[in-house]
């Protein structure tokens, strides 16, 4: 069998398995087939990291015990590489210490072989929706994040202090300008954030780990 | 009463006593013609010491010839019986000489008879009473005859025969019997020789006495026959107690002694050797040792038997080889057998001495079977660590063949059903299932205790090397040890216990994986090589672990010797016992880098096969 990108659906989510043994391997992912799911499999990490692309989505099936380059390593690598694919591992008998250690790194579930159909489902598709979801919010992040790069420096201290909720007068004093500057900045920055509320504001700027300079 | 008459009755006497004991001896015992010639010597010695008296006695010159003319028969008959004693006892003596006395004398005789009044005078004219001893004695007057030279001649001749056969017996050794019976005739045949001619010639005047010269030839001769009889006796007597004490020592023997002739017939057996045939001593006395031997080998015995008694010497029978003897009721006895070869006069004999060691084969049967239980022991032991690595190499397929399944399940609950790819997957459950069973296989294998010595199979090292692998394939994942083999092509099979040689291997290969671990080896390889080496099959675990330190090299196979916290120090020991057991031997070696190698070399099938 040939490992690589199976039916590739770069619209929709992909299930990458990794295992060491073909038969294993061919087996989980005709049960994936048969769900209708997009399927890719690869008989090495290294095998997967040559042909990891981070705009796919989905998840990855991932044996725990594998020669040389392990799954926990593989965990480790693509955490590294700030992949968003959930892990769904799958163990064999008295892998317990490679579970816990799994498990403290993010592992999105654990499954022991062999695998009942219906676990091994429901666990990828709620990773695939996991990943959906964390896509979707990571878009939205995305969006915030260029809103807030395309505000101008004196435009960023303002919604800082905006965001705190000082007044107006309160903002032109901290920071040596006159209260109409002040006003015309708020509404630049409004404008740009796309907002129309201050309440709107501070959620999205929360969001993005920015805390009002409220001293 | 005559004092003359006295000595010289006496000295008839003597004579015929010796003469009549000794005649008896011959007559009990008719080969024996030495005792006969003494007899014959003392009688003549008698008849002449008669006439000897008869002559001092006789007053007539006529009476005087007629009685000397006797006296040459009688030393004829001494003479002779001299010769040929001599000859026959003596076994010396030059053959022409002892003819030509004896043709001489005999000559003496005839001319004896033909001239009157003897041979040694040629006329008797006076006989004259002489005083000697205060009596007196006749003694002849007259001529002596120059045929009485043929007498001298004829005496010189047997001294000088007797000188010679005394010098030959001297030079033997035998210096008791030369001067015994070589040394007593010569001087006192010269005495007798010197007294005729002196008294013939007239040249002293006394009567004969030579008979008392005859009578200490005589004494002599029956003193050394004597003497012969008193040590035969003692020899016999000696013999007897010989032969008792052997027969004793035979019987007493705590194993069964049988002692067979050059035809293979048994001439001796012990009261062991009745106990361990079932026979009694009469069944088995005279009969061929064949019965002895079971109807299977005896075709080979036989041949055995040939060439031993080509090429005798003690040693023990079929070395390295299991022999077996065959009781009366027909059972076998598993026995060891030592020949010693007993050369006789009647050729040669075989004394085997045969120990029934069935005692010994059950002992021996009792450690192999514990040598077999601690085997197995360990190697459940080993198994069991080796559980995880097992089960996990039973998910595979397991996880496999469900999975298959289930999305075969789902497959069909499609409106359109892909039979290629249900029909795919019930191919690739089967395989699976097999592989399953296959580990399975293996692992009962390994687990099942079976019979001591039952399974000598002809054994790919190779093959038993890759089971191996096969085996410990999840366990070295999990350990982090690769492992390399390099491996000999057309590899030759050696005889053993397939099972007990992937326990070696596997404790090899365990034992391997641990020291990398103790040492936190940097790079966990494992190499494990086979070569043929010397006629022998020899196998090697290489790892990259601390090495074993020199003290402990000869110690690592001892039972319970071990560095681990945990071990029972019976890995190596079964390892040792096992390759003991298939005659190979096992050792180990430190590497010029890091890290010990285990080597175990077996005999290859063919080499140093029994016969």
């Amino acid at each position: 069998m040939i490992t690589g990108l199976l039916m590739p659906a770069p619209l929709g989510p992909t299930v990458f398995i990794v295992d060491d043994d073909e038969a294993v391997r061919k087996a989980v992912s005709r049960l994936l087939r048969s769900a209708g799911m997009a399927v890719a499999v690869f008989a090495s990490p290294g095998e997967f990291l040559a042909q990891y692309d981070p705009v796919t989505s989905g998840c990855v099936v991932l044996d725990i015990t594998m020669p040389d380059f392990d799954g926990l390593q593989l965990q480790a690598t693509l955490g590294e590489k700030g992949s968003m694919l959930p892990i769904i591992f799958l163990t064999g008998h008295g892998d317990v210490s490679k579970s816990v250690q799994a498990m403290k790194r993010g592992a999105f579930d654990f499954l022991s072989k062999p695998v009942k159909d219906k676990d091994l489902l429901t666990a990828v598709r709620a990773a695939i929706e996991r990943n959906a979801v964390a896509r979707q919010q990571q878009a939205q992040l995305s969006a915030i994040r260029a809103r807030l790069d395309s505000l101008t420096p004196r435009e960023r201290e303002v919604l800082e202090h905006v965001v705190s909720g000082k007044l107006n007068k309160q903002i032109a004093g901290d920071l040596g300008i006159t209260k109409a500057t002040v006003k015309m900045h708020r509404a630049h920055v409004m404008a740009k954030m796309g907002v129309q509320s201050v309440a709107e504001l501070a959620r999205l700027t929360e969001r993005c780990g920015i805390r009002g300079n409220g001293q | 009463m005559s004092w003359i008459t006295i000595v010289w009755s006496i000295n008839v006497g003597a004579c015929l006593t010796l003469a009549t004991m000794y005649l008896a001896v011959w007559c009990r015992e008719r080969q024996s013609f030495v005792h006969l010639l003494f007899s014959c010597i003392a009688a003549s010695a008698a008849l002449i010491a008669a006439y000897e008296l008869q002559l001092i006695r006789a007053d007539t010159p006529e009476a005087y010839g007629a009685i000397l003319r006797w006296r040459p028969l009688s030393t004829w008959v001494l003479v002779l019986s001299l010769v040929a004693f001599t000859r026959l006892y003596l076994r010396a003596g030059r053959s022409w000489m002892a003819l030509s006395a004896c043709g001489l004398q005999t000559l003496t005789v005839i001319v004896n008879f033909v001239f009157t009044p003897n041979l040694y005078y040629g006329e008797i004219t006076a006989v004259r009473q002489i005083p000697w001893g205060g009596e007196t004695a006749s003694i002849p007057l007259g001529t002596p005859s120059p045929w009485s030279l043929l007498n001298q001649a004829t005496l010189l001749l047997l001294l000088a025969f007797f000188v010679d056969a005394t010098i030959t017996v001297w030079r033997r050794g035998d210096r008791e019997r030369a001067l015994i019976v070589g040394g007593t005739t010569t001087f006192f045949g010269a005495i007798v020789a010197a007294q005729f001619a002196l008294v013939i010639l007239g040249i002293i005047e006394v009567p004969f006495f030579a008979s008392f010269a005859y009578l200490g030839i005589v004494v002599a001769l029956g003193y050394q026959l004597c003497n012969d009889a008193v040590r035969a006796a003692d020899l016999a007597s000696e013999l007897q107690v010989g032969e008792e004490r052997f027969r004793r020592v035979v019987e007493a023997a705590p194993s069964a002694m049988i002692m067979v002739n050059h035809e293979g017939q048994i001439t001796l057996a012990n009261l062991q050797a009745e106990k361990t045939f079932g026979y009694s001593r009469e069944e088995l006395l005279g009969r061929p040792i064949e019965m002895l031997v079971p109807e299977r080998l005896r075709s080979g015995y036989r041949d055995f038997r040939h060439d031993y008694l080509c090429h005798p010497q003690a040693r023990p029978m079929g070395a390295e080889q299991e022999l077996f003897g065959q009781r009366k009721d027909g059972s076998e006895v598993p026995v060891e057998i030592g020949l010693s070869p007993i050369h006789t006069s009647n050729g040669p004999l075989v004394l085997a001495s045969i120990v029934d060691i069935t005692q010994r084969k059950l002992a021996e049967l009792e450690a192999a079977r514990q040598h077999h239980d601690l085997a197995h022991l360990a190697r459940v032991s080993t198994v069991g660590e080796l559980s995880n690595s097992l089960a996990h190499e039973l998910t595979h397929p397991i996880t496999a063949i469900l999975s298959n399944a289930q999305a075969a399940q789902r497959f069909l609950a499609h409106d359109d059903v892909d039979l290629d790819e249900v029909r795919d997957i019930l191919n690739d459950i089967v395989t699976q299932d097999q592989r399953a069973g296959e580990v399975i296989h293996r692992l009962r294998l390994l687990l099942r205790k079976g019979e001591p010595q039952a399974q000598c199979d002809d054994v790919d090292l190779n093959e038993v090397i890759r089971d191996v692998v096969k085996l410990m394939r999840s366990d070295l994942i999990n350990r982090n040890v690769t492992v390399d083999t390099d491996l000999a092509q057309n590899l030759p099979a050696v005889t053993g216990d397939r099972v007990q040689l992937q326990q070696v291997l596997l404790n090899l290969m365990v034992n391997g994986c641990e020291a990398m671990a103790d040492h936190y080896s940097s790079e966990c390889r494992l190499l494990i090589a086979s070569q043929l080496q010397n006629g022998a099959v020899r196998v090697s675990v290489t790892d990259r672990g601390g090495g074993i330190p020199e003290k402990n090299m000869e110690q690592v196979f001892e039972r319970f010797f071990t560095t681990k916290k945990e071990g029972m120090g019976l890995g190596l020991s079964v390892c040792r016992t096992i390759i003991d057991a298939h005659r190979g031997k096992i050792w180990a070696t430190n590497n010029v880098g890091s890290g010990a190698t285990f080597h175990f070399r077996l005999p290859f099938v063919g080499v140093g096969k029994r016969q």
